[in-house]
């Protein structure tokens, strides 16, 4: 007994360990893009994302402040503290940093470690404290336009709620969530109610044709849809219906169809042969078995088709593009954020990483949600 | 408050309507048509019983038809004309395009794209699915598997870009070549061949949160009964798993991979935004997007090249499906 | 609100503001130096009170804003309402909206080979009769913009389908004065003096350009444009208005040699940053950031003139960063000075007479100057005030164009999109990687001789 115990918490040790590893490699990706969408656009592209967390050396340029100009015999000497510097200070708002080294050539920035009095040559002299204070010396009166030096100092982790904000703040984003929504709910609903009945007549009901159907649905699911998109909206103009969310939900219903079918129908041929066709001996018609024996036992696979249903129509840019008007009263989200918030020639990387987080948060919401009944047992005591 | 309850009504209409058919449509037949009373109740129950599949069956067939089946049709007719379309060239694009070597190339890339991502994300989303089902933090791990799966391409492909790019100060993998091993950094997207990989391995990310989703309800849905049974018998876990329960889920098992098949078919997105075909790494879907638009007698043809690759796939379906009939 | 609005702070108050405000007008009227008798006069001769006018275009986000700011001057003269969309997939919403229906009034299509195709299909309505000269007589160098609006329409006639509004000038290159200044460079006045100072900087210890080709599905488009520049400085105008109609085909000689003048600057050892492979990917938005380093990872990056917004935060054009021209081979003086732009094309997509009007606004003085305060928008329109320009960058660039007497297209805009937003790039992109410049210019041609 104890042996096999032993085995037993030795494997549950490999699984958890496995499946930590296997999540860890998952999650790195999606980290990053998390810590990007705290980040500015400058920041993204100057350092990676695993460095955010971490006090970085950064290289700063400013000028000896020249109203601190006073004379020393034939020289003239600069004073100042480099954070209080213009071109400095908004990177330290709170006054005081440190100071790594500094130069006064932009090759080589960091030429002097802090604290040590560098000799430029021609009689100029540098020294920049590690607390930021500078004495800056030169031969010839520097005017209005003091002096270059560069430092080099250690820049605190700068996380910014910006994105953020921008994408939620952004004119219309209530209007185009509330949008998203009226395309999303009813797009993943109706597909499902569709393809549950065509699923359970293509599983368990006898007629002619049947094998020609499901030969056709399957070889459906691989169209393009982009080759859909022309005649299709063409046929909403002549039907009247244009461009609206009318249109969009016949056309998302109908594009997630061979999908929905071809899962629903393989999940509700695995049901027990013998609990339909007992129901039938009992005088139950199809309608009535479907009601009441099949829905409920498909609950799994309804459930995780609608999490995929809802991630596509949530995440859609295309089809709402095409089927829906322009307006800013019938945009959705995807399109708001493509269109209003990336700006003209896109590669604003940090609105797009907090965007993208902004609309996982609806999709995950409803994974946890419907996960609750991907459950195992509901077919436990229905079978011999 | 205003948007907020058009929308719901606009849902409610929506929702109500499709619902409202099958129950009304089914009832007429029932109760008006064809009543399962009288003296001819048993006749009427049979009829009732040929019409209902097409009554189930309609609003999906009618969907179908007008929304794909019409427009390959269409599409196969437009194949077969000129760039603007006005000029009747039979199977000229067709032929121009195997001529054409990015063609070829885009052509072998999406058969090694079917071959690889389907079996990859299944098989990982099949073990992950078995590993955390008795875990404690089962579904916590499984959220963060599924994740990807919300994330837009567009916000995927950003995110691979940091993973992938050359400069050792953005891209992870160079910044561990380089800080960890000391060797140059390398541009991953640009190595021969292995590039190709290096871009499944982004649908992989994607795609088994699917995998194990589906494959996590059909492990669920196994009659308790009979793990237990092999357990009494002394039958060890991996004996369970590849003995009892991979052999009762082989329907679901064969669902996902055509699923993640027919998905490979036609996702341009990332080949698109992560090399633009370029080093060698084309594939059929961004090629046609290369043309569509623009050159749509191109663009169809190689949609119709695209659906007759997965033709394999379907006669092993249909074939399936046949045997589960009898 | 009484003072006069010209700093670039209060544009962007304006552009904060401009979702909740957007019928506020940017500029009084009748205040600063702008052509407000133009818009009076238009005023006078036009009211379309209660139309409703649709307008689509590729501007999206801020930059969209700013048209509507001045599309709020058109519904104050007419009346009419203006309801912008703009959509960064605006090339293939206006295909399918031209298929299926539900198109606008009037397109802006970010340049002109869209429009080409569209007007053969008949989708586009050709400018009204007094239009066709209007970029001939208002437009500096307007013969050029006139022929790059002109297309065969549905009929096979050729017409003038549009008027040029918003232009980006492309021959240049950018640096920082101060980097220049340190290192004791001087702005190069030929291709010669240009070659001789990246020589200089890596013989120095620099890398002396920034080149990043990365741009997505479009990956390999600034390449075009260095392609572009060296065609205009190594042939004739004629040549390159041939290669660019492929009458003379893209592997002759001439085109080689402009591809690989190109390549002795992106491929020369220790030239670009990171290398050519990196070049190759490097996000061209990404790629100025370079500059602004310490020490400086390049010195110099050829792009054109919209770059600045790519720029880091806090950057301002002009006295952290400026430009200079891409300068012309002193072996080949006779060429002249050459600039290479590109521009956008209003066309009426559908024929009203309050889209016929919305032209003849786009056309006045007033409507460019309006523009132009509000940045990032060059005009080529002689009777636009120069002093309007927010910046004396943006001063500079216009005078470019109004100055120009040799004005060249964007070659890549103008060839077929098969070439020119596909061959032409994924070619460039095999060339910067390792392909040589003749395989490279030998597969071009045989795709265009497939469409042909």
């Amino acid at each position: 007994m104890d042996n096999i115990a032993g085995k037993k918490s030795g494997l549950t040790i490999a699984v958890n360990i496995t499946v930590f590893l296997l999540v860890l490699i998952w999650l790195i990706p999606t980290v990053g893009l998390f810590v990007s969408s705290f980040r500015d656009r400058d920041a993204i592209s100057s350092s990676g994302w695993w460095l955010a967390p971490f006090s970085t050396e950064q290289t700063f340029r400013g000028r000896g402040d020249v109203e601190s100009v006073s004379q020393d015999g034939a020289l003239f000497v600069l004073s100042g503290n480099v954070f209080q510097d213009p071109e400095i200070a908004p990177a330290f708002p709170n006054g005081e940093g440190d100071i790594v080294a500094f130069g006064d050539s932009g090759r080589a920035p960091g030429e002097y470690p802090a604290g040590e009095v560098a000799d430029l040559g021609d009689g100029e002299t540098l020294i920049v404290e590690a607390n930021g204070d500078y004495l800056y010396t030169v031969p010839e009166d520097p005017g209005n336009r003091g002096p270059r030096y560069y430092v080099v100092a250690s820049t605190p982790p700068n996380f910014t709620l910006d994105n953020y904000r921008t994408v939620l703040s952004a004119g219309g984003m209530g209007q185009a969530f509330i949008n998203t929504l009226t395309v999303t709910i009813p797009t993943t609903i109706i597909p499902i109610l569709m393809a549950a009945f065509a699923a359970y007549a293509l599983a368990w009901m006898d007629f002619r044709g049947r094998a020609f159907l499901i030969a056709a649905i399957i070889g459906l699911l691989v169209v393009p849809l982009q080759l859909a998109l022309v005649p299709m909206l063409q046929l909403h103009y002549n039907l009247g219906i244009g461009q609206s969310f009318l249109g969009i939900w016949l056309a998302h219903s109908a594009f997630g169809q061979p999908l929905a079918v071809y899962l629903l129908r393989n999940y509700m041929i695995g049901l027990p042969r013998d609990i339909i066709e007992s129901a039938r001996v009992d005088g139950g018609t199809d309608f009535q078995i479907f009601m009441k024996i099949i829905l409920p036992l498909s609950f799994p696979a309804l459930a995780a088709f609608a999490i995929f249903q809802f991630l596509w129509t949530w995440n859609d840019l295309l089809i709402a593009k095409v089927f829906l008007p322009s307006s800013e009263e019938a945009k959705v989200m995807t399109v708001k954020i493509a269109d209003d918030l990336l700006g003209s020639r896109g590669g604003d990387w940090g609105i797009l990483a907090a965007a993208a987080f902004v609309s996982i948060s609806i999709p995950l919401l409803v994974f946890f949600t419907l996960q609750r009944y991907l459950v195992r047992g509901l077919l436990a005591g229905s079978v011999k | 408050m205003n948007p907020v309850f058009q929308g719901l009504i606009t849902i409610g209409i929506g929702v109500g309507g499709i619902f409202l058919y099958f129950v009304a449509s089914n009832a007429l037949l029932d109760k008006v048509l064809f009543p399962a009373k009288g003296k001819n109740a048993s006749r009427n129950i049979n009829r009732a019983n040929t019409v209902r599949p097409w009554l189930f069956l309609a609003p999906t067939i009618i969907a179908l038809s007008l929304y794909l089946v019409y427009p390959v049709i269409g599409s196969f007719y437009r194949s077969l004309f000129n760039r603007s379309g006005d000029e009747f060239v039979a199977f000229s694009n067709y032929t121009t395009m195997f001529a054409s070597s990015e063609f070829r190339t885009a052509f072998w890339n999406n058969v090694l794209w079917a071959l690889v991502v389907p079996s990859v994300s299944t098989f990982l989303g099949l073990l992950i699915a078995q590993l955390t089902d008795k875990l404690r933090w089962g579904n916590i791990a499984k959220s963060l598997i599924f994740m990807p799966m919300a994330i837009s391409f567009v916000g995927a492909s950003l995110i691979w870009k940091f993973v992938y790019a050359i400069d050792p100060e953005l891209g992870i993998i160079n910044a561990i070549r380089v800080n960890m091993f000391g060797l140059d950094p390398l541009d991953v997207l640009q190595v021969a061949f292995w590039n190709n990989l290096f871009l499944m391995v982004i649908l992989i990310w994607v795609q088994t949160g699917f995998a194990m989703v589906i494959l996590s309800a059909a492990l669920r849905g196994i009659p308790e009964e009979t793990i237990e049974a092999a357990i009494i018998d002394g039958a060890n876990p991996f004996q369970i798993f590849f003995k009892i329960q991979v052999p009762q889920i082989t329907n679901t098992i064969i669902v996902v991979f055509t699923t993640t098949t027919i998905l490979v078919l036609k996702v341009f997105d990332i080949v698109y935004a992560m090399t633009g075909g370029n080093f060698n790494t084309q594939i059929l879907p961004s090629y046609m997007m290369q043309f569509m638009f623009r050159d749509d007698g191109r663009a169809t043809a190689v949609a119709i090249v695209i659906m007759l690759i997965v033709t394999p796939v379907m006669i092993q379906n249909i074939r399936q499906a046949r045997a589960e009939m009898r | 609100m009484t003072r006069t609005i010209t700093g670039v702070s209060a544009i962007a108050l304006i552009t904060v503001a401009g979702s909740a405000f957007a019928q506020d007008l940017i500029v009084p009227q009748g205040e600063g130096d702008f052509a407000w008798a133009a818009l009076e006069e238009f005023a006078a001769n036009n009211d379309f009170t209660g139309e409703t006018l649709n307008v689509t275009g590729a501007t999206t986000g801020d930059d969209a804003q700013r048209y509507r700011n001045l599309y709020a001057y058109f519904e104050q003269a007419t009346g009419a309402t203006v309801e912008y969309s703009g959509s960064e997939s605006f090339e293939q919403d206006i295909v399918i909206a031209a298929q299926a229906g539900g198109l606008p009034d009037v397109a802006l299509f970010p340049q002109p080979g869209l429009a080409k195709d569209l007007a053969a299909q008949g989708t586009l309505v050709p400018v009204a009769e007094g239009m066709t000269d209007f970029m001939v007589d208002n437009y500096a160098a307007g013969e050029s913009w006139k022929q790059l609006a002109t297309f065969p329409g549905a009929d096979g006639n050729e017409d003038v389908f549009g008027l040029f509004f918003g232009t980006d000038v492309k021959s240049l290159v950018w640096y920082v004065p101060e980097q220049f200044e340190e290192a004791g460079y001087d702005i190069p006045e030929t291709q010669e003096e240009l070659m001789a100072l990246s020589q200089q900087i890596v013989e120095d210890g620099g890398t002396p350009w920034c080149i990043g080709l990365g741009s997505g599905a479009a990956t390999g488009w600034p390449a075009t444009d260095w392609v572009e520049d060296m065609m205009l400085r190594t042939a004739s105008l004629e040549d390159y208005d041939r290669w660019v109609s492929n009458d003379m085909p893209f592997n002759d000689p001439i085109v080689v040699n402009a591809i690989e003048q190109y390549g002795m600057y992106a491929l020369t050892e220790g030239f670009a940053d990171g290398g050519p492979e990196a070049a190759a990917t490097t996000d061209f938005r990404d790629s100025p950031d370079g500059l602004f380093d310490f020490p400086p990872k390049c010195y110099m990056h050829k792009q054109a003139s919209f770059i600045p917004i790519f720029f880091p935060e806090g950057v301002e054009a002009g006295t952290d960063v400026e430009f200079f021209y891409f300068p012309p081979f002193e072996a080949n003086s006779d060429l002249g000075r050459p600039v290479l732009g590109s521009g956008g094309l209003a066309s009426v997509t559908n024929d009203r007479p309050v889209t016929t009007a919305f032209m003849e606004f786009l056309g006045t003085p007033i409507a460019h100057e309006l523009m132009m305060t509000q940045g990032q928008f060059l005009s080529p329109h002689v009777d636009a005030n120069l002093d309007i320009y927010t910046s004396d960058v943006q001063r500079a660039l216009g005078e470019i164009l109004t100055t120009a007497t040799s004005f060249r297209f964007d070659g890549s805009d103008l060839m077929p999109g098969e070439i020119g937003t596909n061959a032409f790039w994924t070619g460039m992109v095999d060339y910067t990687t390792g392909a040589d410049a003749q395989s490279v210019a030998d597969a071009i041609q045989s795709r265009w001789d497939e469409i042909k």
